[in-house]
This record gives structure tokens, C-alpha cells and sequence, in this order.
């Protein structure tokens, strides 16, 4: 366990007891012939396991007029294999007692079931069987699009700042893989076809594309074992080609405005172009996002919402991916009050973040929060399984649950600052203005 | 730590009649699925019995209950007191809200900085929540933090200062987060759904109004703070790393200076379902959707039907496997999610299902709801498709273990609306000897078949006319206030 390197008298004064042992997360890591990659962690906590499939394919690989495929094509998951019905998945695990899902991101694509422990063979077979074998159908395909559409409804096209989250990443990057959204356009969701849905499964749907991990009241090697049964002779394809995420530089700031006609509120995004997660600039802003907007005592919340009460609410965070990622700052704007006050404001505490580290105080709030979020992954074995498997699919390193937390640990405020000064530029930035254009709150801030 | 938790495995021959179930040719009720049955499926079901907690009266009569586990360095509490919506006065809805809220932005000893400085050096979560019957003060931290989270907490909940200029800007950030609320379909039709309900009460107000907030004064939330935030009488429960002897002596140690109490129960009326259907039209401009509720008044949480309902529902809305998901999203894809459930609490009494269908298919998917909710009233449940929905509920139960929280808040459950102290023990036993003409039975009285309260948040121009076909349409403006 590592010591905090440097310790607030704060902190100092209030934590009284001897700081908590968090014990690293053992698991076994195993490839089959085929390719799958098999990560098992025993947790006898309770008569529970789960099991979790990471497909390497998310929206970054689809083509141009595919947008929202990957996503689609998770729906279709659950429509039907060799031996499996459409439907039966979901059906089995609900009335056996379990828990699913599967979601879709830009860079993966993850299903899990969390089960009673003597459901181990149920849960194998259904992810072996569609791994296998998927059965498609155009009924099913325009069945699952017309569910998928609403979901685009009901997430972007009926909510408040809805297109926020699409345009943001059109302006932040121009490489076409993280350029549009997760969930795709309503163009691109009709156009896809059976075919598209064979070929997509074929290329990416490979157990040497995938990461299987299995967490909780098991036994590593008969839980192996087992896996080797119901995986062990799908065919490995052909690795599919890595897309490329490079983004060209960009040399001026990036302004837009948005009306949103289901909005009442102003609302003002800044966002900032940073490395991919796995870079040490990555980890530092990410730290420092948390000093400067994360939760009521962050410098933006006491500036902004508390002592100018410009905004009644504001966050910083960074999203991290696989590839280039983004240093984000969201602010919702009192009514009445103009938005160009509250950028104007953002900018100066940015100012201050360049010119000055952050305290020791601060830094330790943030390591606090580091370790406090060690426990996330701890406290069930689907967190576990879910943690593994990302950090093997993601980042080839299964291990990075427990050594990512300690480099966090170790970020100084040095590191913050150097990082700050690298990525927090203006030329480097997309100021994103949404203006509720349901209700004239204010007239639109006039905008160079 | 292994989970102190008896699992026993009893074999389902019998208990769970799988066979039943196996190699039947689909029933029309199990739409949107196709059972080809050659996945391997253990026909036993995992019984576990629940851990009990240990239970101590403090000197101050709160009643502790504590469940330890060592799982993660970590110590969750939640204190229950009697403060709530329902506690309010008519004409200031929000007092409790604002109490909840401005009683952490101010103690004699630390100004609200210092408080989100502490709590953020401590890694701590402090929050003070006001439900409808009651509020919950909820703190977690670490262990090596805890005793100093709960030192801050006790000197907030003891010594609130209540400072005014906080009052004022809490007020302002209200203000603007509820213009940001007004523009939530989810959160318009909830709101019309307690209008409609609970017409002549409280219950009908739930949230705070503009009006309120220019109204209410210091000295109101001072008032409802000193008669609602009182100790006796009232349940408190702590999970995680710390043993019953550990958490008597903290709590002791840092609550001994907090008294009062105890507060009286609310107690509301549980009026019958309203026997005519009709339809509230709130319309939002720009929708693409309409977002449907469709509820009315059924059960409360001591009804002697409750578990009978569980299972209907489970049969009727309840998740991906129910036949409300699998009709309407799986096989005719009007919806992303879809879902019924009972609102059953000891001030609350209502069924409701909910779902947000695009505009064209607003018609054709209330008529496919409405026609479950007749068919599941009209015509037994098939026994495979029962029995299904009961092992749903007794196989899940195993999953909860995992929470030390969700262990905890079962025996909160228990031990709140007075139920024998072996009511979880038995909880799988009566939920597998409910019976197809009792699920039936609930069905017909429960769910609003011929009087559904229908509230649509949608473009009105389009929908306004075919909503007629499901009983007279009010048109609502959402409250401006």
C-alpha cells in the first residue's frame, strides 16, 4: 500500500484512525487457443457470480453511413443464436433470479449477467452461444431499430440539451471515429441492413477480439474449465483492422450556439482536447478537473455558483477514452444572467490554474476521492468483473485496477499544473453555448 | 469475509415445477420470445436466509440496527426522522425541502466552505433528504474517516446556524433548477400522476413552488427543524466495517447531546381507485414523444395483498421478462423501456405503469397496454409463465446479499411497518403459494383496466383528438408557479 506522499494538515487533523488496507484484486489471465482472453476472480462474499464479455468494437469503428451501428448491433445480441430464441436470454436470466445488460461506448461493447452461483453453466452457454452463432433476421433487425430510435427520442431528440452532447463531440474532433455519437443518426439507423449486421459479427464477434471475465463464488479452475467447454472451439477470425483515432491538430478555439426548443435554461460548455486515458497528462487533468470543479468545495462551484451566483450549477470532469479524449467544464446559467459573464469568469479561474499549483489541501481532497473510488470496483463482484474486463479490452492491462489508482495517488500538483499548461488553451478549446429557445428567459449572448 | 448468510440448496423438484415449463410451445402470452430450452439451467433454487441484524436502543430512543461487513473499509448510516413533503404547511410546500437543504450550509462552529471543505477532505457523503412521511440523514465514509465524519455530522444536525445570506442564494439556485425541472416530460406527468391521485391532500403538491420560495422565511425552516429533527422513537441503521458494540459507542459519543421526540406518525387517508377513465393532456411543444403514465389508486404497504400483486406485477411490468417489455418493446417496438409497479408505502397507494412511445404510435401502444391490462385480469396466468415470475422474485433474493446497504434496508422495511421478525424467512414461501386465480384476483381489482388515469406529456396538435378513444381528455397546463 502506497502512503500519501503528501498529506494535508487538514487532513492531518481531522482523519483520526490509521488509514484502511485496500487489498489488490487478484484474478487469474489465461488465452485460449482461440484467442478469447479469460480473466476469473474468486469472491466468496456471497453466493453470487458474473460474468462479463467486452467485445473490442464500439462506435469508433463504424464506417460513414453506419453511425449508431455498434449500439444496433448490441440489440440484435439478444435476438437469437443456434440454440438460443429470441428473447430467451433476457426471459431465463430474469426468471432464474438474475441481472443483465449490455452497453455500448465509443470504444467497446459489454454485456454481463450477474446470476446465483449455481446458474455458472446458464450464463456460459448463453455468451458462448451468440458468440458462436447469431441468428438475423430483418424482422428482428427492424423490430430492434424501431426500439433503438426511441432510445435516440428519448435520450437526445425529447430531452433538454439533448443535441449538447452530439454537437460537442462534432466540434471537438474531425477524425469521423469519435466525430459523431454513440447512438447515431435516424438516417444511419434505417440504412442498415441484415447484411451489414452478418459482416459486422463476423469481422468484430471473435473470441480473439474479446475479454471474458468472471467474478465471484467460483472455483478459478473448474471455472475455467468450464469456459474451455463452452468457448473453447468457436473459431478465431481475422483480427480486424485497428482504426485509426488520430486527430489533426487544431490551431483556433471552436464556438457554436445552439437553441433548444425543449430547454428553459441557458447552459454553457468548455471543453478541452487531452490524451488518450492512458497517458500521465490524461491522469493529471483528471486530478485536476476535481480540484477545479468537482463538488462544492471546487474553486469553480464556490466561484460561480456561490459567491458571484452567475450559475446554479457547475462540474468539472474529464471523459476518458481509449484515444483522444476531453477536459470538460459544464455550467447551467441563472436565468437572466448571460452566459458570456460566466465564461468569462471560467476563464480567469482557468487563468489562475495555469499560473499557480493547486495546495496541498486541495491535493489531498483529491486523493481522498482517489481512494475512496478504489473501493468501487470492490463492492460487488459485477463491478469486479466489469473493471477487469475493460481494463484488458481497453488497455490490454487487467491489472491496471489496482495500479491505476496508485499512479493517480501519486500525480503532484506540478504534474497538474505542467498538464494544465499543455492541453487548458484557448486555441486548443469548443466554447458550446445552448440557449432554451422554448421560453425567451434572456435575449442570446452576442458572441464574437 | 464470507457472508455470514445459511445458503441452503433445495431441490426445485416440486417447489419450482420446471418441467412444466419445459418443451411447451410458446403461449400467445409469451409474446416477444421464443423458448427453444437447450440452454443447461440448474433446477435448484439457491434459498438463502437473509443475515439478521443486531438491534440496540440508544439513550437518546433512536433503535439501531446494525449489519457488519468487512467487505470494503467502509461505514454507510442513515438516521430516519420525522420530518417530510407531508409535514408541510399548505401554503408552503418546499419547508421541508429547504430545511433538508440549508441545515448543511451553516453550523455555529463551521460556516458552508467549511462544511464542503471537511466533507471533501474526508471523502465523506452527508446528505439530509426529506421523503413524504419522513426524512433520512445519510453518511458514508471510510473507515479510517469515520469518526470524524460523524463528529462534522453530529455538529451540523446539533448546531445548524441557518445564516440568511445562504438562505437567499439557496432560494435563487431553487428557482433556477426548478425552471430546469419544468422542462423534464418524466418529472411533468409524475407531478400531474399526484394531482390527479391525491386531489384533496397534501400528497397532491410534490415539489416546491416560486410562490413558496418568496414566501418562506428563516424562521419557518428553523420552526420545522426544531419540531422534526428529533432522535426518539425513530430507526436508525449502520453497514459496513464496524462491529454493533463499535457503532453503539461512536453514536453514542457523538448524538448524546441530540433529544426530542417523539413525533407523532402522519397517517392519510387510502382512498379506492376512481372509478371512471380519463385523460390529462400536458402539452410540450417540440415533443417527439409522448411520455404516458397510467396509473390509479390500488394498495398500501400492510394490504394483505401485497405479495399476490408482486407477483402479478412481475407477470405484468416488472423488467425485460414481464409482458408488458415483451409486447410492446420487444415484439411491436413503440418504446425503449416499459414498466409497471405498485407504489405501496404507508402514505402512498397507487399502481402505475410508464413509457415514452414517438408520437405516430401514441394510440396503438396505450390500446396493446391497455389490452394487457385487461388480459392479465380477464384470464389465468399459464402456469409456466407463473411459475417463472415467482422464481424471478425468490432466486433474486440471493443477489441482494451482496449489499450490506440492501440487507439493511430490508430489515429497515421490517422493522418499520412492524412485520414478525421472520418476515423475510418466510417472504419466498408466500410468494411461491400465490396462486393463479389470486394473481388473477389482484388483477382485476388493482390494475385500472376500465379507469385508467391517463396523463400524456406530448405535442398536442397530434395527439390531442386520438387520446379521446381512451376516455374524456383534460387538457393541462403544466403549473406555471
Amino acid at each position: 500500500m502506497t502512503r500519501l506522499l503528501f498529506l494535508s494538515l487538514a487532513v492531518l487533523a481531522l482523519a483520526s484512525g490509521q488509514e484502511s488496507k485496500i487489498a489488490p484484486i487478484r484474478f487469474t489471465d489465461t488465452t485460449l487457443d482461440n484467442g478469447l482472453r479469460v480473466i476469473i476472480a474468486e469472491d466468496h462474499y456471497a453466493p453470487v457470480y458474473a460474468v462479463v464479455v467486452s467485445y473490442k468494437v464500439g462506435s469508433r469503428d463504424e464506417r460513414q453511413g453506419r453511425t449508431g451501428f455498434a449500439h444496433l448491433f448490441e440489440h440484435m445480441m439478444f435476438k437469437g443464436s443456434e440454440n438460443v430464441g429470441p428473447g430467451e436470454h433476457f426471459y431465463t436470466i430474469f426468471t432464474r433470479g438474475g441481472s443483465m445488460n449490455g452497453t455500448t461506448n465509443n470504444d467497446r461493447t459489454l454485456y454481463y449477467e450477474i446470476l446465483p452461483k449455481n446458474q455458472v453453466d446458464l450464463g456460459l452457454f448463453l455468451e458462448a452461444d451468440r458468440m458462436h452463432s447469431l441468428r438475423v433476421t430483418q424482422e428482428n433487425l427492424d423490430n430492434q431499430r424501431q426500439a433503438v430510435k426511441e432510445e435516440r427520442r428519448l435520450g437526445v431528440d425529447n430531452q433538454a440539451y439533448g443535441q449538447t452532447f452530439e454537437k460537442m463531440d462534432e466540434l471537438l474532433y474531425d477524425n469521423f471515429a469519435y466525430h459523431h455519437s454513440v447512438i447515431g443518426s435516424m438516417a444511419d439507423l434505417d440504412a442498415a441492413s441484415v447484411a451489414d449486421v452478418q459482416d459486422f459479427f463476423k469481422t468484430y464477434y471473435a473470441p480473439n477480439n474479446a475479454v471474458l471475465s468472471l467474478v465471484g463464488d467460483l472455483d478459478s479452475k473448474e471455472t475455467l474449465a468450464k469456459v474451455k467447454k463452452y468457448f473453447g472451439a468457436i473459431p478465431r477470425q481475422e483480427a480486424p483492422k485497428p482504426v485509426d483515432l488520430t486527430e489533426p491538430a487544431k490551431d483556433a478555439e471552436r464556438r457554436a450556439k445552439i437553441d433548444d426548443k425543449l430547454a428553459r435554461v441557458a447552459r454553457l460548455d468548455i471543453a478541452y482536447r487531452i490524451p488518450e486515458a492512458t497517458s500521465a497528462d490524461n491522469r493529471a487533468l483528471s486530478v485536476g478537473a476535481s480540484i477545479l470543479g468537482g463538488g462544492e468545495s471546487s474553486r469553480l462551484y464556490q466561484k460561480l455558483v456561490k459567491d458571484k451566483e452567475l450559475a446554479s450549477s457547475i462540474q468539472s470532469y474529464t471523459d476518458g477514452r481509449a484515444g483522444p479524449s476531453s477536459f470538460h467544464i459544464v455550467a447551467m446559467v441563472r436565468p437572466g444572467k448571460d452566459p458570456a459573464e460566466v465564461e468569462g469568469l471560467i476563464s480567469e479561474e482557468i487563468a489562475k490554474f495555469l499560473s499557480t499549483p493547486v495546495t496541498a489541501e486541495e491535493l489531498g481532497k483529491a486523493r481522498t476521492g482517489i481512494r475512496r473510488s478504489m473501493l468501487f470496483p470492490r463492492e460487488s463482484a459485477l463491478s469486479t468483473a466489469i473493471s477487469l474486463a475493460d481494463n484488458a479490452a481497453l488497455y490490454n492491462d487487467p491489472n491496471r485496477v489496482n495500479t491505476e489508482p496508485e499512479k493517480r495517488l501519486a500525480v503532484s500538483a506540478e504534474d497538474i499544473q505542467n498538464s494544465a499548461r499543455k492541453y487548458l488553451r484557448n486555441a486548443n478549446r469548443v466554447v458550446l453555448v445552448t440557449n432554451p429557445a422554448a421560453t425567451a428567459v434572456r435575449p442570446p449572448a452576442a458572441k464574437p | 469475509m464470507k457472508n455470514p448468510a445459511i445458503v441452503l440448496l433445495i431441490a426445485a423438484a416440486g417447489f419450482i415445477p420446471r418441467a412444466a415449463a419445459q418443451g411447451q410451445a410458446p403461449s400467445p402470452s409469451l409474446a416477444g420470445v421464443v423458448r427453444l430450452n437447450k440452454a443447461p439451467i440448474s433446477n435448484e433454487v439457491l434459498k438463502v436466509k437473509l443475515p439478521r441484524p443486531v438491534e440496540r436502543r440508544l439513550a437518546n430512543g433512536i433503535k439501531l440496527l446494525v449489519v457488519e461487513s468487512h467487505r470494503v473499509p467502509s461505514i454507510s448510516l442513515s438516521i430516519r426522522i420525522p420530518t417530510g413533503d407531508l409535514r408541510n404547511p399548505p401554503d408552503l410546500p418546499g419547508i421541508s425541502d429547504a430545511t433538508a437543504a440549508l441545515i448543511r450550509l451553516g453550523s455555529k462552529t463551521n460556516n458552508s466552505r467549511q462544511i464542503a471543505e471537511k466533507l471533501a477532505e474526508l471523502g465523506a457523503s452527508l446528505s439530509f433528504g426529506s421523503g413524504l412521511d419522513n426524512g433520512t440523514i445519510s453518511l458514508s465514509a471510510m473507515t479510517e474517516n469515520f469518526d470524524a465524519a460523524l463528529a462534522l455530522m453530529a455538529d451540523i444536525l446539533l448546531n445548524p446556524s441557518f445564516p440568511q445570506d445562504e438562505f437567499d442564494k439557496w432560494k435563487t439556485r431553487q428557482k433556477a433548477q426548478l425552471e430546469q425541472l419544468k422542462s423534464n416530460p418524466n418529472f411533468l406527468a409524475s407531478e400531474q400522476m399526484y394531482k390527479v391521485l391525491y386531489p384533496g391532500d397534501a400528497r397532491q403538491q410534490i415539489r416546491i413552488t416560486a410562490a413558496a420560495l418568496d414566501k418562506m422565511t428563516r424562521d419557518d425552516v428553523v420552526n420545522h427543524y426544531r419540531k422534526y429533527y428529533v432522535p426518539s422513537g425513530q430507526w436508525a441503521g449502520i453497514a459496513g466495517d464496524i462491529t454493533p458494540a463499535q457503532a453503539v459507542a461512536k453514536l453514542e459519543k457523538a448524538l448524546s447531546g441530540w433529544k426530542g421526540g417523539p413525533v407523532a406518525p402522519i397517517s392519510m387517508p387510502m382512498p379506492g381507485p376512481i372509478a371512471e377513465k380519463k385523460v390529462y393532456l400536458i402539452p410540450r411543444p417540440g415533443s417527439v414523444q409522448t411520455v404516458l403514465t397510467i396509473a390509479n389508486l390500488a394498495i398500501s404497504r400492510n394490504s394483505p395483498d401485497y405479495i399476490a400483486c408482486q407477483v402479478m406485477n412481475r407477470v405484468l411490468g416488472a423488467g425485460p421478462s414481464s409482458r408488458l417489455f415483451r409486447n410492446i418493446r420487444e415484439e411491436k417496438g413503440y418504446t425503449y423501456g416499459i414498466g409497471s409497479g405498485f407504489a405501496a408505502t404507508r402514505v402512498t397507494n397507487f399502481f402505475n405503469a410508464a413509457t415514452s412511445v414517438r408520437t405516430e404510435v401514441t394510440a396503438p401502444a396505450l390500446t396493446e397496454l391497455l389490452k394487457e391490462f385487461h388480459d392479465i385480469g380477464d384470464r389465468a396466468v399459464p402456469a409456466g409463465e407463473l411459475d417463472d415470475a415467482k422464481s424471478a422474485i425468490v432466486a433474486s433474493f440471493v443477489l441482494g446479499l451482496e449489499s450490506s446497504s440492501s440487507v439493511l434496508g430490508r430489515w429497515m422495511e421490517q422493522r418499520e411497518y412492524g412485520f414478525p421478525e421472520d418476515y423475510w424467512d418466510t417472504y419466498s414461501q408466500r410468494v411461491m403459494a400465490v396462486t393463479a386465480v389470486e394473481v388473477q384476483r389482484v388483477a382485476k381489482k388493482y390494475v385500472p383496466a376500465n379507469n385508467a388515469q391517463i396523463i400524456a406529456v406530448g405535442d398536442a396538435q397530434k395527439i390531442s383528438e386520438l387520446l379521446g378513444k381512451f376516455g374524456p381528455v383534460e387538457e393541462v397546463t403544466p403549473d406555471s408557479n
